[in-house]
Order: structure tokens, then sequence, then C-alpha cells
């Protein structure tokens, strides 16, 4: 079994992110993998210790992933290629499925494991287009993957009322929750052979295409600003007689909230 | 010169931070009322490969280079010294002996299941009337016609209570200039661990005296040759010293860390103390030593890898990294005034910790003999 993972490099959001002039400040930005792509990888892994599958990692974007792609190595991962164009810098998600449609043609892969968002943008939709750009099944929010035969696999998926089991025929997409599995810390050894391992880089051009081919000169959204997040304003302290902080309370609701 | 860390080394320390923030951080302070570590945490850092760190592959090890090494050392400390201790104890006079001096048939049947941490290494040099003067060892082998019997006692014995694979320093009943080195496992009978010593840190760390009754071990069990132990047990001291330079570096920076916070935080006379000139002063020699630590061990360590001679390199790496420990370690609970003394602050744990570092692996005053003699005998 051939499996390709995507793995998006993403802002830390736990730093503090600053907004001016409708961008985010770039100074002092730190960058780490996207938490669900790293469930993404590690459901790959263990695949791959599983069922001795192939594993494959595909990073977009533009600039130097290599820090990211190591840590991956370090986990498990067999082969990884960055697709590195500066075209792709403020390309929308139809675009980014565009570019893992092409990586996916060019390798014979049997399943695509993708983490079911990204947590800089939480738009969630990469691995459900590319699944639909191919036209090969797709689940979303998937918790557990089992290997049934070559062809089949059975995954489970969360809903709001209880767990969803689906047969899915390969080859296939499947987005993972981050209750699938807890990612590991990659072992010394792993860290020691990753930095010998040979990451695949090229262009959108490399690859056999062009960014107007896949749509990114004419993109379906655009990001037009960004605005910061407005600080809460201080609430409203009451003292006194309960009874009388009841109606004042009441009366505010009513007729100032007007949430009742 | 480059003094930006790769980028295997940035993530060697991040995926160690990691580890040592989520699982050791919670239990340290409790660890510290010791002595011994917990079984689930010694389970999850057998798979990490933090007891083979550099071994080689084909023996189960990670196979680092001396930096990587360190880097683990240091920054396990920085969450807890005394199993930071255990790890480079381990790692460095436990294996890398047999390693340097073994046969291929030792390393074969000891290094395996240390590098896994199925067996625990420890060093036993110190004896009652031996610590600086190595050449005072009193444990005596004899030997007869199966190998060796051995009689004495060690003390101080890092590792001493969970150790599985020990290397005992002990001089022929025929020479008793010469000591030699041999490999005793734990289930030799003959052999017993005394009671846990009652230290003022490094509490989690099982430090013990080791007895050694009619011990019989094979012949082959002896490391190196006989009457080797001198260039082995300096050997091992050098590569040693890195180690404990990084364990002392990893107490110096939690509490520097520590002093910061706290510095930011606590009010006193309406504003933070970080604003008074004398707290300025003090986090700036203290940032100042660490970094200087920082660079001494760093450079010893790529010393040691290039295969140079590295000896004396350790040795002011550790000089200072240890002084270091001691002074910020102090510095920390200054800032901290009353809370700092109290068991309730980690800094209080880090003061007590430090000490050893200027005393254990050669004191500091053996480290200048060990730079003086460098010094004196260079060419000129």
């Amino acid at each position: 079994m051939k499996i390709l993972t995507t793995v998006k490099k993403v802002v830390d959001v736990e730093l503090n992110i600053h907004v001016e002039n409708g961008a985010i400040v770039e100074k002092g930005l730190q960058y780490v993998i996207n938490a669900w792509d790293e469930n993404a990888v590690e459901a790959a892994v263990q695949l791959k210790e599983a069922h001795k599958a192939e594993t494959t990692l595909v990073s977009l974007g533009s600039g130097d992933n290599t820090d990211m792609i190591r840590k991956c190595y370090a986990m498990g991962i067999d082969n990884a290629i960055h697709i590195d164009d500066p075209a792709l810098a403020k390309a929308d998600s139809p675009t980014f499925a565009k570019v893992l449609q092409k990586v996916y043609e060019a390798g014979d892969y049997d399943l695509v494991i993708a983490g079911k968002q990204a947590q800089d943008t939480d738009a969630g939709q990469a691995g459900i287009m590319l699944g639909e750009f191919l036209g090969i099944p797709c689940v979303s929010n998937v918790i557990e993957i089992k290997v049934t035969d070559d062809t089949h696999i059975q995954v489970s998926r969360l809903g709001d009322a209880g767990t969803e089991i689906v047969d899915v025929t390969l080859p296939a997409v499947v987005t993972v929750s981050d209750s699938i599995n807890e990612p590991r810390l990659p072992a010394m050894r792993g860290i020691m052979m990753a930095k010998k391992k040979k990451i695949t880089v090229m262009d959108l051009a490399g690859l056999g295409t062009s960014f107007e081919e896949i749509g990114g000169t004419a993109p379906a959204s655009e990001v037009v600003e960004f605005m910061p997040v407005q600080k809460r304003k201080g609430g409203q302290k009451f003292e006194g007689d309960p009874a009388d902080i009841t109606a004042r309370v009441v009366q505010l609701l009513v007729n100032e909230a007007k949430v009742l | 010169m480059d003094f930006n860390p790769c980028m295997k080394h940035q993530l060697i320390r991040k995926t160690v931070q990691e580890f040592a923030e989520n699982e050791i951080r919670p239990r340290a302070a409790e660890m510290d009322k010791g002595p011994g570590f917990p079984e689930d945490l010694m389970e999850k850092m057998k798979p990490l490969h933090y007891f083979g760190l550099q071994v080689p592959g084909h023996l189960g090890g990670a196979d680092l280079d001396s930096t990587s090494y360190a880097i683990v050392v240091e920054e396990i400390s920085r969450v807890s010294a005394a199993l930071g201790l255990c790890i480079t104890v381990h790692n460095s006079v436990g294996i890398y002996p047999i390693l340097r001096f073994g046969t291929r048939e030792q390393q074969q049947q000891f290094v395996p299941p240390m590098a896994a941490g199925e067996s625990i290494g420890a060093f036993c040099l110190t004896e009652a009337n031996a610590g600086s003067d190595a050449g005072g060892v009193e444990t005596v082998a004899r030997k007869t016609d199966h190998g060796f019997v051995l009689n004495g006692t060690k003390i101080f014995v890092t590792n001493g209570g969970i150790c599985g694979t020990i290397l005992v320093f002990a001089v022929s009943d025929t020479d008793s200039a010469r000591s030699s080195v041999f490999i005793v496992e734990n289930l030799t009978p003959g052999f017993s661990v005394g009671e846990i010593e009652d230290l003022c840190g490094m509490r989690a760390n099982p430090v013990a005296s080791l007895f050694f009754e009619d011990c019989a071990i094979p012949e082959n069990h002896c490391l190196g040759t006989m009457g080797q132990g001198l260039k082995i047990g300096l050997s091992a001291l050098d590569t040693g010293r890195i180690g404990i330079a990084a364990q002392a570096l990893g107490i110096a920076r939690a509490a520097f860390d520590e002093s910061v916070s706290y510095a930011k935080a606590r009010q006193q006379f309406k504003q933070p103390i970080s604003r008074f000139q004398t707290i300025q002063n003090y986090l700036a020699d203290m940032a100042v030593q660490i970094d200087a630590s920082q660079l001494l061990l760093y450079r010893a360590a790529a010393c040691k890898d290039s295969g140079r001679p590295f000896s004396a390199e350790a040795a002011m790496a550790k000089l200072h990294c240890s002084t270091t420990a001691r002074m910020v370690t102090n510095l920390a609970v200054q800032i901290h005034g009353g809370y700092g003394y109290s068991r309730e602050y980690d800094v209080e744990r880090y003061f007590r910790d430090a000490k050893v570092t200027e005393i254990y692996e050669g004191t500091s005053e053996i480290q200048r003999m060990v730079i003086a003699k460098d010094i004196l005998t260079r060419p000129t």
C-alpha cells in the first residue's frame, strides 16, 4: 500500500499574532507543523508499521519546510516531496487541492491521509476537495483506520450522536481528527537517520503544471483583509440586595442587551 | 564561525524539551522526595533511545554526536537533574568504556541491554580512601583458575540502587599499584547494594554503596587489559565531564528561567522587582555565565567529535558549568527571597542539586589540575 500524507506548515497560533493595516505582522512569527497533519503522519506511520505501507509526505508552500519535514522523517515517514513555489504564498484551498491532485497523479497512491483542517485557517477544505477533484471516495473527521484487504479500508468517523463505521474502496482520501492518535515523539535514532534522507523539492513547473493551470490566477476566493480580535469590554458588577439586583439585571437583559 | 545550532540539534532539543516538560516536569518535585525513578517514566524513555544515546545502531543505540548527547542531558537536567544524572552516568561512564575498550564479545554481550535501558550502568571508582586520588583503590581482584574474585566496598555510586551492569575498579592481589576494570552484573553472587545515601541533592537518584564479597566473575569480564584501570578511568571521566557539564548547565538554565519569571511577577514597593538595578545585575551576571558555559560545553563536545584531544576542553567546560550552576542557583534563591528557601519552589531543589556538580566526576580542584597540566605541557 502506498500512502500519501499532506502536511502544512502553519503559524504557531499559541503565540500572540499581531495585525496591522489589514495584514499579519510577519516579524516574531514562529511556524510549526499543523497539529492535525501530525496526526495524519502518525496514522500513516502506524499503517506502515502494521502493514508495510510505503509512506510519502507532501508539503506545499513557499519557502523552506526542511525542519518540519525532518521531524516527519524522524517519526518514520519514508519519502518527502516539497512543492516550493512563490506563487503558492497566497493560494486558496481549491488551488492547494489542485496541486495535491497533481502530486497524487504523479505517484501511484492507494490512500491519502490529511489532517481534517489546518490550525491557521480552520478551513477544512483541501483534503475534501482533493477527493472531489480526483473523483475518489473521501471520508472526513476519521478517528480510526483499519485495513480490510489490499483494496479496502474500514474507517470510523466521529459524528455528533456516535461513531459511524464506513467501508471505503481504495484509492481514497481520509481526513483525520486529533482523536485518531497521539503523535509520537521522534526517537533519537530517528532524528539521526532523518538528516541523511533526501527531500525532493520542486516548483510547479517541476510538477508539470503552472499556477494558471491549477486555477491560481483566478482564485475562487481571496483573503481581503485580516482584522484583530476585538478586546472584550469589561462586564458590569452589581452589588446590594439580591432581589434588587435580579430586577435590574432582568431589566437590562430585556431593554439593553435585548436577549430576553 | 557559526554559533547557530544546526537543524538536527534544534530538533533534538525541541523533542527532548517536549518529553521533559510533559512527562518529567509534573513529577520532578515528587521524585526529589526519592529515591528511585517511576517505572513507567523509565519505560517511556526506553524507545526514545535515551539509554543508548551514543551507542552505534547495530548495538541498539541512537549513535548521537557528542553535541546532541550534551543537549539531551542538558534538557532532561533542566527539569530533573537527578534523572539527567542517571542518563549521563549510564551513557558516559557506564557504556562508553565498554565501547572504547571492550572486546567485540563484551560489546555484544553487555551493550545492547544497556542501550535498551534494561540494564542500568554504574561506575565504581570511589572508595572510603580513594576519590580524587584514584590510585588509592583498595578493592582487590584475586585471580583464580576460572577468572577473578572481587572483594571490597565502593561508595557514593550513582545509580547504585538500580544498576545492572557495573564497572568496578580494583587492584590485583599481585599488583597493588595498578588498577584494572571489571564488569560485574548485579545478579552475580557476592554482589550486594547497601543503603541509599541520604544526600543534600539529586535525591531521586538512588546513590548507594556497593559491596563485593567473594564476588566471582569470569576471566572475560576484565575490561581492556590488566593494569589499564587508570587509563580507562581517565578516558571515561573525560567523556563523563561533558555529560556533567551539560547537567550543570541544565540546572543553571532552569534556575535562571525561574528567576526571570519570578522577577517580572513579584511586586515589592508597588513595582516588579525586575525594575530594581540589583536584580537586573543578578540576571545579567547569570545570563553571561550561562552563555559562556554553553560555548565551553559545545566546544568540548565538538572537539571530541572531531577526534582531537578534548581532555582540557572537557575539564574547562565541567569547571565552568558547575561553578555557574552553583552561582546561578544561589542567586536564584536570593531573587526568590524566603520563597526560594521553601520546598514549594523549584529553585530550592536546583540549589541543592547544583553543589555536587562541583564535586563528582572530578572536583573543581581536579579540573584545574587537568587544565594546568595541559597548559604547562603545551609545546612552546
